[in-house]
């Protein structure tokens, strides 16, 4: 991840610093939009919803992905709530074999069951 | 030592020999005994002397074994020492990418993140996605059997009022042949009914998901700014608080300058039944002077006259008190 922020450095740069006359979308902060954005990636279902609505083949949103990654950096990273998903997702997000085989419903489910056993066993003693 | 031995030795001896010659020649001589006795003396001396001549030399032997024990002892102390210098200095360190960014946090900030994520990370309890905790993880083939196995195992362990009844349940799991027999038998004395879980765990069959919800996603912040691009409106800047005080504060901006107009029109109401009440007792008072001028006619019949103008100023009367008032 971090040669390819060496290799895009420019956009990956995260947000300025919000000043008190900060532009609302629908009465949101863009901050609160991006992070509920790069946590919904959590999602695989979400990310096959995406894929079917042929954003990962777009340029400009592969950008934005990239751009997304300022969420696994300070000050940023302590705001998601779900940052093992969030963080994998994002970071298979930015591999172009990822975003074009989680159009495949057995790959979400793959990742659906994996990700279900995850929760359950990561914390269990052996 | 063995010199000094051997002088005294050959010192008894001779004065040995020199008693036994005098004797011999029947000239014994006390002095020679006297020789013989101090030489013997001093020759027991020397004895003592060896003796401790030998304890001595134990002791130094002693010694020097003791100090060659010490002696191997630190040098196969330095020698580990410095085995475990080269150890540790050639232990392989965990090297950190230098180049790699690193941030600073306090165990706080990590405690405080891991309490807020820990309702989102782990599942409540009980929740097992269906994943058995009783099997060793990543062996699906014994999970499988697991479910099985503690069904029979409780079967068997379960009292029963009569031993027939423990017979048949132990004898029937085992029979393949029969398999709907048992586990009805099982669920009767072990599990409660279906529709008695639920009610005693609130989390039964509940699924925990590590990420967020789709009803989440489409009841976000997103799923609203998308609503409005779908009415034609334009999220940004477009705040549905901010319209909402707005409207609220038009509302009350009409409301006040409904309730100004409302006064305004009541007063103008008052004004112009005054200025009628006015025009009225006016005509009136023309009608009684010329009534007045009319002059004998209008006598006959005073009284009737008189109750009309007494009804009419009673009318205009009440009108002319509201005006004073104001």
């Amino acid at each position: 991840m971090s040669s390819e922020n060496v290799a895009v450095p420019s956009p990956s740069a995260p947000p300025a610093l919000p000043t008190d006359d900060e532009p609302k979308y629908g009465g949101h902060t863009r901050f609160e939009l991006e992070l509920e954005f790069v946590q919904s990636l959590g999602n695989p279902y979400y990310l096959n919803h995406l894929a079917a609505r042929k954003l990962l083949s777009n340029p400009s949103f592969v950008a934005y992905l990239d751009y997304l990654q300022y969420w696994s950096r300070p000050p940023y990273l302590k705001y998601l709530t779900y940052p093992g998903p969030t963080l994998k997702n994002l970071q298979l997000l930015q591999t172009e074999r990822f975003r074009q085989d989680i159009i495949s419903p057995d790959l979400v489910n793959a990742m659906v069951q994996e990700g279900m056993r995850a929760a359950v066993e990561w914390h269990r003693e052996t | 030592m063995d010199k000094y031995m051997d002088e005294r030795f050959e010192r008894v001896q001779r004065a040995l020999t020199s008693l036994i010659d005098s004797i011999t020649k029947y000239t014994p001589s006390t002095t020679q005994a006297h020789d013989l006795a101090a030489a013997d003396k001093e020759l027991s001396d020397g004895l003592t002397e060896l003796q401790t001549h030998q304890n001595n030399l134990l002791r130094i032997q002693e010694l020097r074994k003791e100090t060659e024990d010490l002696d191997a002892q630190i040098k196969s102390t330095v020698s580990l020492l410095w085995s475990t210098r080269k150890e540790i200095t050639g232990t392989p360190t965990t090297s950190y990418p230098s180049s790699g960014p690193r941030y600073d946090f306090t165990y706080t900030d990590l405690l405080n993140y891991a309490r807020r994520i820990s309702p989102y990370t782990l599942p409540p309890p009980g929740v097992t996605n269906g994943v058995d905790l009783s099997a060793p993880p990543a062996d699906q083939q014994a999970t499988a059997s697991a479910e099985q196995t503690p069904v029979t195992a409780t079967s068997d362990s379960v009292p029963a009022p009569n031993g027939a009844a423990v017979a048949s349940t132990a004898s029937q799991p085992t029979d393949p042949s029969q398999p709907d027999a048992a586990p009805q038998q099982t669920s009767f004395s072990t599990a409660l009914p279906e529709h008695m879980t639920e009610a005693v765990n609130l989390l039964e069959g509940a699924v925990f998901y590590p990420w967020p919800g789709e009803e989440r996603i489409r009841s976000g912040a997103l799923d609203l700014c998308q609503r409005l691009a779908d009415a034609g409106v334009d999220p940004k800047g477009y705040d549905p608080e901010e319209q909402e005080r707005q409207r609220q504060a038009e509302a009350e901006e009409r409301k006040r300058r409904e309730a100004i107009e409302d006064a305004e029109r009541k007063r103008r109401e008052e004004e112009r039944f005054a200025q009628m009440a006015r025009e009225r007792a006016a005509a009136a008072e023309r009608e009684r002077l010329m009534s007045h001028d009319a002059g004998g006619a209008g006598q006959a019949s005073p009284g009737a006259a008189g109750r009309q103008e007494k009804k009419q100023f009673q009318f205009m009367g009440g009108l002319d008190d509201d005006e004073d008032e104001d």
